[in-house]
C-alpha cells in the first residue's frame, strides 16, 4: 500500500480548510428568526401520569411582541416539547427559558426528576428561575392568554432591575438541584397565581425539601428569608403600627455552637432603614424598638414552622458543617435541626429620618 | 558636424522635443543638446551668458569656464545620451571632442510643497512630501538639522534608473536592520522598484504578507519623529511619501501628532483607535455568531427585537452580511476611483438610498445596517491607510469562522489574527514590538 504523501503546504492547507467546513456541522444552524424562543415553561402532570408542558412564547408581530401559549403532552418533558415543536412552523429552542413554572400538585409529588432532567440536558440554562403555580396550570395559562401581554412580562416580574421585589424569593434551577442533594440546605420557591387586577400575584413561598413541597411561608416571611440570604431587602417597605420604613441594606453575623447534639446559633442582623411614613406621634426610638420586636417575633414564628417541617431553607446547617461529622450530617434535618436554639437580635439603624424631628 | 553630435542626433531625433541649438559662449562655438520638455532653454542660456560674462571680465581662460559650468567629458556618447534622458544639458564645444554635462534650469514639473492629500492633521505641521525625492530629503534635513542624519542614495533598475534614498540617524538606527537593508539593496540593485511590491521584492520581503512591511507617511513631521525613534526612512523618486521601516503594530494606534495634545487626551484618542480596530474586527462576526449560532447569549429582549428585525429576511446571516459587506467595499472602492466632484453623490446613493431600500425590500435586517455603519466608521479610525485595508481584510476571516463556530469561532479568529501578527517580522524585529521604556519621545 502506498502512503499518501502531501505534495505541498498548499494541499495540506486546503484539506485542513475543507475539514473545518465538513466537520463543523454548520448546516444545522438555524437563524434566530427561525427559532421560537419560549420564555416560560409550565409543567404539570395529567391524571394518567403524563407531563403536560406549556410554553409561553413571545412572538414578534408588527412593531410589537405578542404572547402565544402552546401546550403538549408526553411521557417526558422533552417528548412533550418535541410534540410542540413538531406542530409549529419554527423549531422550539429552550435556550432562552428564564422561568420554569411547576404546578403545585406536581411539586407536592416531587420535582426531583424534572430538575435533574433540566440539569442533565443543559438545554435550559441552569440559571432559570423555578416557581410554583398555586393554580391549575391550564387555568393559569388560559387566564394569561386572555390578557394583552407584553412579550417578556413573566420575566420582568422576577427581573431585579424591573419588577422584582424583596418579598419574592429568587431560586434558580441549580439551587433546587443542590438542595435535592444537600444535607443541610433547602430552598424556598415563589408561589404564583394569576392576579385579579395585576397579571400575577405572589401568594407566598413554597418550601421545598428533597425536591418536594412541604410547607408554605407568607410574603413577610419570604422577606426575612431574603434578608437572611443577603439578597438584601433593598427597597422594601415594612409596615408597623406607627410607621413604614424602607430597608436599604443589611448585614449579619452568626456565631454557632454545638454542645451534646444541641446546636445553638446566635445571629445578629443589622438593618439599615429609612423612614417613609409615620402615623401619629412617634419617635425613632419607638420605631426601632417596635421594628425589632416585630421582626424577632416574625422570625421565631417562621422558624417554628420550618423546624416542624424539618426544612432548612435558611441553610443554617451550613454553620455546623465543620462541627458535625459527615456521617452524622445526613441526620441534620431530622435530629439536630428541630432542636436548634436561636438567639436572634435585630439591630436597627435609622439612616434617614426625613422631617420627623422638626415636625 | 562633429561625430559625437551626429551620433546623439541619430539616436534621439525621433523625439520631437529633442533640441539641438548652436550658440556662442565666451567666443567659442557651442552646440546645446537637450530635451526642451525637461530643460528651460531660455533661462539656461541666460544663466550661461551671465557666467561667461563674469569670466570674461576677470580675464580668465575659457578652460576655467568649462570646468565651472559642469562636468567635462571626452567622447563617451552613451554617457551623454543617458545624461540627456536624466534632464541634463549637453554643451558640446564645436570642433573638439569635448562636451560639458550641465545642470540646467529645468522646467517646472514638480508640485510645490503642499498640504497632505491623504492624511489629515488637526493640530500640527501641514506640509507634506511631494514627488521630487530631492525636495523630500531637503525637507527632512531641514527638520532634523543635525549632523547625525545620514543619507545614502542608490540608483536602481536595469534600463530606467530610479533613485532610492535611505535616511537614518547615526547612533539611533538599528545597525542590524541597516546592514540587512543595505546588503539587500546592493544585491538586488538591478530590480525594478517603481512600486512598493517591487521594493518589497528587492528587500526580500514575502509577497503574500497581508500587512505591509512599510509604514507610509506623507507628513515630514511624522517621518522625522520615526527617525528619532531609530527607524529608517526610504524614499523612492516620484513617490510622494516616506516609507518607514520597520513597521510595527503600535503604528496603527499611535500618530506622532497625538503628542501635540495633552497627555490624557492623547491616551483617550489612542484608546478610541484601539476600540475602533476591535469593533471593526468583531462586530460583523459577532452579528453572525449571535444571530445564527449562539442566540442564547443575547438578552431575551434583545433576542426578540433581533428576531423581529430579521423577520422575512430570506438569506442566512452569513450570506446577508457578506452581501452587504461586498456592497460596502464596492462603495469604498468606487469613491476612491471617482473624481472628487462626484464622490459625495455616490456616498449618498450608496449609503442612504441603498441602505434604506435594502431594508425596505427585506433583503437584510435593520440591525445589520447599524452594524455595517459601525464597522465602516470604526475602520476609519485606524492610523494609516495601508493598515486600515489590512484590517478590512481580516474581518472576513472572523465572519466566516463565526458563521461556522459561533462565538468560539469569533474568539479563535482573533487568536488566529493575533498569531499571524505575532509571526510577522522585519529582519528579525517582531511586528508586535513595543517600546516599553517610555522614553521614546525625547529621541534617546
Amino acid at each position: 500500500m502506498k502512503l499518501f504523501k502531501p505534495k505541498s503546504k498548499a494541499s495540506i492547507t486546503i484539506s485542513l480548510l475543507l475539514a473545518v467546513i465538513i466537520l463543523s456541522g454548520c448546516w444545522d444552524i438555524r437563524d434566530i428568526n427561525h427559532r421560537v424562543l419560549p420564555v416560560v415553561v409550565g409543567i404539570s402532570t395529567t391524571d394518567d401520569d403524563l407531563y403536560k408542558v406549556f410554553l409561553k412564547i413571545p412572538e414578534p408581530v408588527e412593531e410589537m411582541t405578542k404572547v402565544k401559549i402552546v401546550s403538549g403532552t408526553g411521557e417526558t418533558i422533552s417528548k412533550a416539547v418535541d410534540a410542540i415543536s413538531r406542530n409549529m412552523e419554527s423549531s422550539v429552542d429552550l435556550l432562552h427559558v428564564k422561568v420554569i413554572m411547576i404546578e403545585r400538585k406536581t411539586a407536592e409529588e416531587g420535582v426531583k426528576d424534572i430538575i435533574a432532567g433540566f440539569m442533565r440536558s443543559r438545554e435550559v440554562s441552569s440559571k432559570a428561575l423555578v416557581t410554583i403555580c398555586d393554580q391549575d396550570l391550564n387555568e393559569f395559562f388560559s387566564i394569561l392568554s386572555t390578557k394583552e401581554l407584553h412579550g417578556t412580562t413573566m420575566l420582568d416580574f422576577f427581573e431585579k432591575n424591573a419588577g422584582w421585589n424583596a418579598e419574592i424569593a429568587l431560586t434558580r434551577v441549580w439551587e433546587v438541584y443542590r438542595s435535592i442533594h444537600s444535607y443541610t440546605r433547602d430552598v424556598a420557591i415563589p408561589l404564583i397565581a394569576a392576579g385579579k387586577t395585576t397579571t400575577y400575584e405572589q401568594i407566598g413561598s413554597a418550601v421545598i425539601k428533597n425536591g418536594k413541597m412541604v410547607e408554605q411561608i407568607s410574603n413577610d416571611e419570604t422577606l426575612l428569608f431574603n434578608a437572611f440570604k443577603g439578597e438584601s431587602a433593598h427597597g422594601q417597605i415594612e409596615v408597623l403600627n406607627h410607621a413604614s420604613v424602607m430597608i436599604i441594606g443589611n448585614n449579619m453575623h452568626h456565631h454557632s455552637e454545638l454542645t451534646e447534639k444541641q446546636p445553638f446559633l446566635q445571629s445578629r442582623i443589622k438593618l439599615k432603614v429609612v423612614i417613609l411614613e409615620t402615623r401619629g406621634k412617634t419617635t425613632s426610638a419607638t420605631i426601632k424598638k417596635e421594628l425589632s420586636t416585630l421582626l424577632t417575633g416574625r422570625f421565631a414564628e417562621m422558624m417554628a414552622k420550618l423546624e416542624e417541617s424539618e426544612a432548612d431553607i435558611l441553610g443554617l446547617g451550613q454553620f455546623y458543617r465543620n462541627k458535625i461529622t459527615r456521617k452524622e450530617l445526613k441526620n441534620w434535618r431530622s435530629e439536630y435541626y428541630p432542636n436548634l436554639k436561636m438567639d436572634m437580635q435585630f439591630e436597627i439603624d435609622i439612616q434617614n429620618e426625613g422631617y420627623l424631628r422638626t415636625t | 558636424m562633429e561625430q559625437l553630435v551626429q551620433e546623439i542626433k541619430s539616436k534621439l531625433e525621433n523625439n520631437e522635443d529633442f533640441l539641438l541649438q548652436r550658440d556662442y559662449l565666451a567666443d567659442t562655438a557651442i552646440i546645446l543638446l537637450g530635451f526642451n520638455t525637461l530643460v528651460d532653454f531660455v533661462k539656461t542660456r541666460a544663466v550661461l551668458q551671465k557666467h561667461a560674462e563674469s569670466h570674461l571680465l576677470q580675464n580668465r581662460p575659457p578652460e576655467d569656464l568649462w570646468n565651472a559650468i559642469g562636468e567635462l567629458i571626452e567622447g563617451n556618447v552613451n554617457k551623454a545620451i543617458s545624461s540627456i534622458y536624466e534632464g541634463k544639458l549637453i554643451i558640446h564645444l564645436a570642433d573638439t571632442d569635448r562636451s560639458i554635462i550641465m545642470e540646467p534650469v529645468s522646467t517646472m514639473l514638480d508640485r510645490s510643497i503642499e498640504t497632505p492629500a491623504n492624511e489629515n492633521v488637526i493640530q500640527g505641521a501641514l506640509n507634506a512630501f511631494t514627488e521630487g525625492i530631492d525636495a523630500n530629503i531637503g525637507i527632512v534635513r531641514k527638520l532634523v538639522n543635525s549632523e547625525e542624519l545620514i543619507m545614502a542614495s542608490y540608483s536602481t533598475g536595469q534600463n530606467r534608473k530610479k533613485k532610492l534614498s535611505l535616511l537614518y540617524l547615526e547612533g539611533q538606527a538599528d545597525t542590524e536592520l541597516l546592514k540587512n537593508l543595505e546588503s539587500h539593496i546592493e544585491k538586488n540593485i538591478h530590480q525594478d522598484i517603481s512600486d512598493l511590491q517591487g521594493l518589497a521584492k528587492m528587500l526580500g520581503f514575502p509577497s503574500w504578507s497581508a500587512i505591509s512591511k512599510f509604514n507610509t507617511t506623507e507628513l515630514p513631521h511624522h517621518a522625522v519623529q520615526y527617525l528619532k525613534k531609530g527607524r529608517v526612512i526610504l524614499f523612492i523618486d516620484r513617490l510622494p511619501f516616506a516609507l518607514i521601516l520597520p513597521s510595527l503594530l503600535w503604528d496603527m494606534f499611535a500618530i506622532e501628532n497625538d503628542r501635540n495634545f495633552p497627555l490624557p487626551i492623547m491616551i483617550a484618542i489612542r484608546s478610541i483607535r484601539i476600540i475602533g480596530i476591535l469593533i471593526t474586527l468583531i462586530t460583523p462576526g459577532l452579528y453572525v455568531a449571535l444571530v445564527s449560532v449562539n442566540p442564547e447569549v443575547l438578552q431575551i429582549q434583545l433576542a426578540l427585537s433581533v428576531a423581529q428585525s430579521r423577520e422575512g429576511v430570506p438569506y442566512p446571516a452569513l450570506v446577508e452580511i457578506i452581501f452587504m459587506l461586498v456592497i460596502l467595499e464596492l462603495i469604498l472602492e468606487a469613491s476612491v476611483r471617482l473624481p472628487k466632484s462626484i464622490g459625495p453623490t455616490i456616498t449618498m446613493v450608496g449609503g442612504i438610498i441603498l441602505g434604506q431600500a435594502v431594508v425596505e425590500a427585506k433583503l437584510v435586517s435593520n440591525l445589520l445596517i447599524i452594524i455595517l455603519a459601525a464597522t465602516t466608521i470604526a475602520n476609519s479610525t485606524i492610523a494609516g491607510f495601508q493598515n486600515a485595508v489590512s484590517i478590512r481584510l481580516f474581518k472576513y476571516v472572523i465572519v466566516i469562522l463565526a458563521s461556522i463556530y459561533g462565538l468560539l469561532g469569533l474568539v479563535s479568529g482573533l487568536v488566529i489574527i493575533g498569531a499571524y501578527l505575532a509571526g510577522l517580522d522585519t529582519y528579525g524585529k517582531s511586528y508586535l514590538y513595543i517600546n516599553v521604556k517610555g522614553n521614546e519621545s525625547n529621541g534617546r
